[in-house]
């Protein structure tokens, strides 16, 4: 019934009315025949004339044992749910090896952005023989994994591309059963040892999507179809393809800067059981000795550990706020705190309008956040008011919560760094920040009295995944918005012609981390400038001020004439449209796809001075 | 079950699967017969046929052998029957 209204909106034309349907609906099912039919929609819409024309962006090549083809229209469609555009080329069942090893090969004549290589026990040339050695087991272990990564490194060298390698499913058929797990010849054992040589040893681009957890966490015997094995060489049975496909696609939005920054939780039946404006306090299920109230205490944890990994956590509750903050004054039961949260909002209006003004306070987009509440009306209002913000659909029962906000795909990291795990700090200081600015009469002795320090350096080995983190996150102070790869950033930061600088800010706050990214390249006696982005946390503080002087003394050194930069207009970037301008460039040209050049003789520039310290101290 | 029932639920089945509601199947209705039937969506309709008759299960020789659309349902009838 619901797939005739889908099917009515295609056949009128309507696409994007559509395609936000069915986006909404892909989200929303594991069901593989609801998802297929989902995926056929879509590819009508594709094929019809403006359907979905310019959305190709992504490049991705799928490889491996078994046969890939049924993975291309659901990988295009899961990663159209987070705003990305595909192009997908599968290689032959099997043909992987020699596609991997060779440059001339279709995928590497393809020039994927990510390929994905599936390998699966099937694949393995040499299993050990019964009885065999711990170190003959090794050798082997060492064989299989150093032969994939090495296929793996062999493509990056060719393409430079990220490449995702799935780690194996262990076998339900145990030939000397429990006894296995203490056997290293054993063919379970074999395989976890395999699994934990290939996630020890693989490098930055190669990322490992984890088999062995996903088909554990349905069931190796749902996971696995062994009819459709033998029959079409099938190695995911129809059951567990959503969720597999969901998982490839969420390493691939998290390597495009897709993963959330942010969750918005609702409080009454969210992160406790029962109303607190109702139940008071002491009615409230949370913590030890019942049931109900275990379950909630164990999301808190898992939310907890979420935070201290770096997403940010914020409260959106319609309550009072007295009494929305009772439970984290007055129960010791709760894991989390009130300090846990950068935001909390607890009122009466909608929830749309405080959701907006978290991403407001806090800088940062509305697509970069998760709305979590147990209220289905609540996430529908939410859903059709903000269609950006992503909403998990939460059963009734809290023992479900943490498992459906895994799932969900959205809070998937390709790489932590030590500027993410402070990130609530971080955060926390900023308002601080801005309580201290209200005490000051003028923005300059604000600024004076914020003790700024700053490090500017060039790329160094050490930054290079929080700058890849940042080039790939940051989407407002960003004047080209160029997506790279760490690979990208390395070539970049080894290049000869190239100027690149970062920064790093302190205050008497804190510390802000590497906040800011700037490269250009020579070509004759100008520079051009083809990146520059700073995070919003250290909006209007000087820093951008800093990094053109800075830019200009460099281009001093390489005695460049003129520098020229390039502003390409976003849906987000407007803040610095008119960067250049300020800075005293002139307008040059501008082209066809809306993107504005900019101009400047260097010996014109004029250094303004700016209220931070530089510093040599080499901490970055 | 009977015969009438399992042709019509077979034909709601593939109907829904290859997304064609004109879609008409007889004994002699083979794959090559019906637009964007290939051995991928075989797959998916051997599977979908076994949720619409759960717990219905084909078995590895079935699987690779049903030929047409007949020899379906002789194999689904003979299965919901014992």
């Amino acid at each position: 019934m619901e797939m005739e209204k889908l099917r009515q909106l295609q056949k009128e034309g309507r696409y994007p009315e559509a395609l936000r349907e069915l986006f909404a609906r892909a989200r929303a099912t594991d069901d593989f025949s609801t998802y297929m039919s989902l995926c056929r929609l879509r590819k009508k819409i594709e094929d019809a004339p403006q359907g979905m024309a310019g959305r190709e962006d992504l490049r991705i090549a799928i490889l491996g044992g078994a046969t890939t083809d049924f993975l291309e229209l659901p990988l295009k469609l899961e990663l159209e749910t987070i705003g990305r555009g595909s192009n997908v080329y599968c290689a032959d069942f099997n043909n992987y090896v020699a596609e991997l090893l060779d440059e001339n090969s279709k995928a590497s004549a393809f020039c994927p952005d990510v390929a994905i290589v599936l390998v699966t026990p099937h694949n393995i040339a040499d299993w050990p023989a019964v009885g065999d050695s711990p170190q003959a087991v090794q050798a082997l272990v060492d064989r299989a994994s150093d032969h994939w990564l090495g296929l793996c490194e062999t493509f990056h060298a060719h393409t430079n591309c990220e490449i995702i390698l799935s780690n194996l499913h262990l076998l339900a058929a145990r030939a000397v059963g429990n006894l296995g797990t203490k056997l290293p010849w054993d063919q379970n054992s074999f395989l976890r040892q395999i699994n934990l040589s290939s996630s020890r040893k693989a490098p930055n681009y190669v990322h490992i999507l984890d088999i062995e957890l996903l088909s554990a966490s349905y069931g190796i015997s749902n996971w696995v179809d062994p009819r459709f094995w033998y029959h079409a060489k099938q190695p995911v049975s129809f059951a567990c393809m959503v969720p597999f496909v969901r998982n490839l696609a969420s390493i691939i939005g998290a390597l495009y800067g897709h993963a959330a920054k942010c969750l918005i939780l609702d409080l009454d039946n969210t992160l406790w059981g029962g109303v607190v404006g109702d139940d008071g306090v002491g009615g409230l299920r949370i913590g030890e000795g019942d049931a109900e109230g275990e379950a909630f205490k164990a999301f808190q944890e898992y939310l907890l550990l979420l935070k201290k990994r770096g997403l940010l956590l914020a409260v959106c509750s319609k309550n009072d706020e007295a009494n929305a903050l009772e439970p984290f004054e007055q129960l010791p039961e709760m894991v989390l705190k009130r300090e846990d949260f950068v935001a909390f909002k607890a009122n009466w209006d909608p929830k749309p309008n405080s959701i907006e003004q978290i991403a407001r306070e806090l800088n940062i987009g509305l697509d970069a956040l998760v709305f979590v509440d147990d209220n289905p009306a609540e996430r529908e209002l939410v859903r059709q008011s903000l269609p950006q913000v992503r909403v998990v659909e939460l059963s009734n029962d809290p023992a479900d919560y943490p498992r459906l906000l895994d799932q969900s795909g959205w809070i998937e990291l390709v790489k932590l760094t030590d500027e993410d795990m402070k990130k609530t700090d971080q955060y926390r200081e900023n308002l601080q920040r801005d309580a201290f600015q209200v005490q000051h009469a003028d923005y300059d002795s604000y600024l004076v009295s914020l003790d700024q320090k700053a490090v500017v350096r060039e790329f160094e080995p050490k930054h290079l995944d929080r700058i890849t983190q940042l080039i790939n996150k940051t989407n407002q102070f960003n004047l080209t918005t160029q997506r790279l790869t760490r690979s990208d950033v390395e070539t970049l930061a080894r290049r000869e012609d190239t100027i690149t600088a970062c920064v790093r800010l302190v205050d008497r706050f804190g510390d802000n981390g590497l906040i800011s990214v700037l490269s250009g390249h020579r070509d004759g006696s100008v520079l051009h400038i083809d990146l520059w982005l700073m995070s919003c946390r250290v909006l209007k503080r000087g820093v951008e001020r800093l990094l053109a002087n800075h830019l200009f003394e460099r281009a001093k050194d390489v005695k460049v004439q003129s520098v020229r930069g390039a502003y390409i207009p976003t849906a987000k970037n407007k803040m610095v449209e008119n960067l250049y301008a300020e800075l005293g460039f002139a307008p040059a040209d501008t082209d066809d796809n809306g993107t504005s050049y900019w101009e400047i003789q260097v010996q014109d520039y004029k250094p303004e001075p700016v209220r931070i310290t530089l510093s040599a101290d080499d901490q970055l | 079950m009977n015969e009438d029932e399992i042709w019509l639920r077979l034909t709601i089945v593939i109907r829904d699967i290859f997304d064609d509601e004109s879609i008409v199947v007889g004994p002699e209705t083979t794959a090559k017969d019906i637009d964007g039937w290939d051995s991928l969506s075989n797959i998916e309709l051997l599977v979908a046929i076994e949720k619409a008759f759960s717990p219905l299960k084909f078995n590895t020789g079935e699987v690779v052998n049903l030929r047409n659309v007949g020899e379906m349902v002789a194999v689904i009838k003979h299965k919901t029957i014992n």
